[in-house]
This record gives structure tokens, sequence and C-alpha cells, in this order.
């Protein structure tokens, strides 16, 4: 098999210690302080791939814009190039004030200062989205571009026909860069309570990036951040609070739950380099709710896992 | 005489293993030769308006990929008044002919079993907020009504369709939809098992 079995470190960061020494379970609870100062685990180098993970934003709420906010407090010191959306990146109408709206006012510091936003479909988007300016989406439901050393594949989850999945493995088989990262709106594996695993779309994706060794893979749909324990070799990430908050709906004690996050709204800094993925999720009053580092393991070279 | 399941079995759990191994989705099982000519037709039909609704869109201005949101809703309404004037005559039952929606609801019948069809039902019929989409041919879907996800397993069996069309559950129906103009191009009632 291609894929060497990956490896997860995790960070332990001082200043959470309070925080999960709340509940020892892997589920974490405790969000009180109003703004948490800007804490970075990340090692942000200038030569690194920088971006974030939001999903499921499109509300034009407050809580939106407040989480909006966070970010562009985190940009000031981890220069993040470009946003990975997860899909519903508009509920409800989608007319010309909708897009201000819940998009371009609640984002505009950030797409002032050049950050660019790649979007995946989620349920609640017309497909018409695809043309949107800033989106980047090159007209397509599901699309490629690569940044430095990583492919990113944009899905969609909602119309998973064959075309798209004969796409997929043609543009996988030739694909050598270092990091695969697929994103798309459906999680393939969840404990979430109102959803839950998408099994009919991991039966038929997931051989297909166990094939090409796919690295990691983001999501959205459930309204709460999840870090799954790695499925055959992948690391599957849920981030679909960026705009609404299905408060406590992560099952307790589900077997594929390596960290959750139900309390409030959250997303996800990344930064790649070379053979390592950094995360840290930053939920809306600033606290660092889970990071981590993954070993990348299908390096050509066969790397072994650390 | 009694017929000793081992070997199928064994047989299927092989066919199984080496799909995994070779990282191949399982394939979908293969349409009799008269459900077949159902099938062929019913693409067929779904081509001709894919080709006819291209025609129009050539003659309009060409939506950038970079637009803008007026531009986007400006085209999706030329569009789809074109498209609608183009097929003013269009009627339930044009695409989904009645030998179609037969063909069609035994392959989801035969795909969602058990747990599968609960979910789904569940999905279709529950916890969707798509019920107010109205049952009209030619009239556009509800912008702002969702769009559930079709199950991929099921979109592999289903009849194959042009890139610019999508097959959509609406309640217990089954919609056919332009992905671009949104509009309802046929539907199937008593989609669901």
């Amino acid at each position: 098999m291609k894929r060497v079995t990956a490896s997860l470190i995790l960070i332990t960061v001082l200043s959470l210690t309070s925080v999960y020494a709340q509940n020892d379970s892997t589920r974490t609870n405790g969000n009180s302080r109003p703004s948490s100062p800007v804490t970075l685990t990340l090692p942000n180098k200038d030569n690194s791939v920088r971006f974030v993970v939001i999903g499921d934003t499109g509300t034009g709420t407050h809580q939106q814009l407040e989480l909006a906010q966070v970010m562009l407090r985190y940009r000031q010191v981890f220069p993040f190039e470009f946003v990975l959306m997860m899909g519903d990146n508009m509920y409800g109408s989608e007319k010309v004030g909708d897009y201000k709206q819940k998009f371009e006012n609640i984002y505009k510091p950030l797409l002032d200062q050049k950050v660019k936003f790649y979007a995946a479909l989620g349920n609640h988007d017309d497909s018409n989205q695809r043309f949107y300016e800033f989106f980047n989406m090159e007209g397509q439901e599901y699309y490629h571009f690569k940044k430095g050393n990583v492919s990113f594949y944009a899905l969609n989850s909602n119309y998973m026909d064959k075309k798209q999945i004969d796409w997929l493995n043609e543009k996988l088989a030739t694909d050598t860069v270092e990091w695969k990262i697929a994103f798309f709106h459906h999680p393939p594996y969840s404990s979430g309570g109102a959803h839950g695993s998408d099994t009919k779309l991991r039966e038929v994706v997931e051989p297909i990036f166990v094939k090409h060794g796919m690295d990691v893979v983001f999501t959205g749909h459930e309204h709460f951040y999840e870090r799954i324990k790695p499925q055959q070799g992948i690391y599957y990430f849920i981030s679909g609070s960026g705009g609404k908050l299905r408060r406590g709906d992560v099952k307790e004690g589900s077997p594929l739950t390596a960290k959750a996050y139900d309390r409030d709204m959250s997303f996800m800094l990344i930064e790649v380099n070379d053979k390592q993925m950094h995360f840290q999720v930053v939920s809306r009053n600033g606290e660092t709710v889970d990071s981590g580092i993954i070993t990348g393991a299908r390096q050509k070279n066969g790397a072994s896992a650390q | 005489m009694r017929i000793n399941p081992r070997p199928a079995i064994i047989a299927a759990i092989i066919v199984c293993v080496a799909q995994i191994a070779a990282g191949q989705t399982k394939a979908p099982p293969a349409l009799s030769a008269n459900d077949q000519l159902v099938a062929d037709a019913f693409e067929k039909r779904a081509k001709d308006y894919a080709k006819m609704r291209e025609q129009l869109e050539e003659q309009m201005p060409k939506l950038s990929k970079e637009a803008k949101p007026e531009e986007i809703q400006a085209h999706k309404q030329q569009f789809q008044d074109r498209v609608r004037a183009a097929r003013a005559g269009a009627k339930h039952g044009d695409v989904f002919t009645p030998e179609a929606a037969t063909l069609i609801r035994a392959i989801i019948k035969d795909e969602f079993k058990g747990k599968d069809r609960v979910e789904l039902r569940h999905t279709v019929l529950k916890e969707s907020e798509i019920k107010a989409v109205p049952l009209r041919v030619n009239y556009p879907y509800p912008e702002s009504q969702e769009v559930l996800e079709m199950a991929p397993t099921l979109l592999l069996r289903l009849p194959q369709l042009p890139k610019q069309l999508r097959y959509r559950f609406v309640g217990p129906n089954l919609l056919l939809l332009d992905r671009e103009n949104g509009l309802i191009i046929d539907y199937m009632t008593n989609a669901l098992p």
C-alpha cells in the first residue's frame, strides 16, 4: 500500500490547561472568557503554506462577524494567504444584497488585504456561486489548485456523480505533490447528533482517497468542530461553525472523536511546511480549543511515522 | 436440491476485498436489456433538453468566472426567461415517462434498504426544509430552499444525466433540475421507497 501510516503529535499548550482541566473527556467544554489574547501555536514560517478553514458561514449574523474579527486579529500575527470555505456559504436567498450581507461585508477587511477565498458548495448554495468573483471556483462546482507543496481538491459533495468521480480519479492519479488535501461540505465521518457520518458519500470517496494517498480532508455541514481519529491513514476534520452553531451536538463518547468543540463557533488555522501540517482551532472568543501536528507520511522516500 | 451458498458468498467477499485493495468504488449492478432501453431513452430526452438550452445560452453574453452578484443574478434570470419561453408547452411526464419513472423507482428502492431507507425517508421527509418547493414544470426551484445531497451510490445507478442537469429529491418526489438556471425540467411522484 502506497500510504504509510501517518502520525499525529499533539502539542500540549500550557495556556490551554485551565480550559481542558474542566473536562478530561475528548470534548472541550470550557469557554467563558470574553476575549482571549492572540496565542499562536503554529511555527509561522515565511515559506509555509498558511491558510484558514471555515464552514457553514453564510448567515450574515453578528456572530459570524465576530468570528471574522477574530480571524482578522490572528492574521496580524499569522499572515494566512487564503481561506477554504466548506460550503453553506449563503443561507436563504442569494440576491445581490445577500452576497454583500452574508459574505462581502463580513470579510471585507480580509478581502481588502487580498486574502483569497476558495469555496466548496453546500446544500444551501446555488450552483451559480461558482461564478462569483470572490469564491475563486473558476466556474466549476469542483476544482483543483496548488499552493507550494500542497494540492487542494474542492469537491461538490451535494452531487458526487460519475463525472466528478472520474475527474477526481484522473486528477489524483497524476498528482505528485507532497500534500493532498480535499475539502467539501458533507463529512464522511462525524459524531454529530443531527446529521452524523455520511456513509453513502464515504462508500464512494474513501476508496479513491486511500488509493491516491489523500492526506487530509476538511468538511463542514455539522455546526461544530471535530477532529476525527485517523481513518485508513487519513485525517478528517469538521469545521462547520463559521456562522452557525449546534451547541452540544457532538455525541458524548463517540469512538470517532479525537477532539471536539461544540460550545461556540470556531475556525481553523493551518500551516503546512515541508513534511508537517500544523493546525490550531480558535473559538469566537479567541481561545485555542485544539492544536497539533500531522506528520505527512505519504512521502516519496517513504518517511516513517514519528 | 439444496444449493450451497458458500461459493457465492466467498466469491462476493473476494470481489469486495479486491475492489477495496484496488481503491475502486463498488460497481453498480447492471440493468436488464429492457431496462437499459428505457434508461437510454430517458438519457436521450435529457440530452435533447441540454442541447436545446446550450443553444439558447450560446446566444447570451457569457458569464465571467469572476462575476459580480449583479451579473450572476441577471444571467440566471435571462436564462430562465429564454428556456421557459422555448419550453412553454412542456408538461409533467415529458422526460420522466411512466416507463422511466417505474425504472427509477425500482432503482431507488433497490439502493435504499433497511436502515438506509429509514435514513433517506427521515432526511427527505422530515429534516429538510424543502417542502415548500412547488412541483411545476418549467418553473424555477426557489433559490432560498436547500438542495438535498444526492447519495453518490444512487447517482452511479440512475440513468446518467448531462452536466447541465441534476436529480433532486423534494419530499417524496424526484425532480430534474437545470443546475444553472434553476428550472424544474420535469418531476416524478412517489419516488421514495
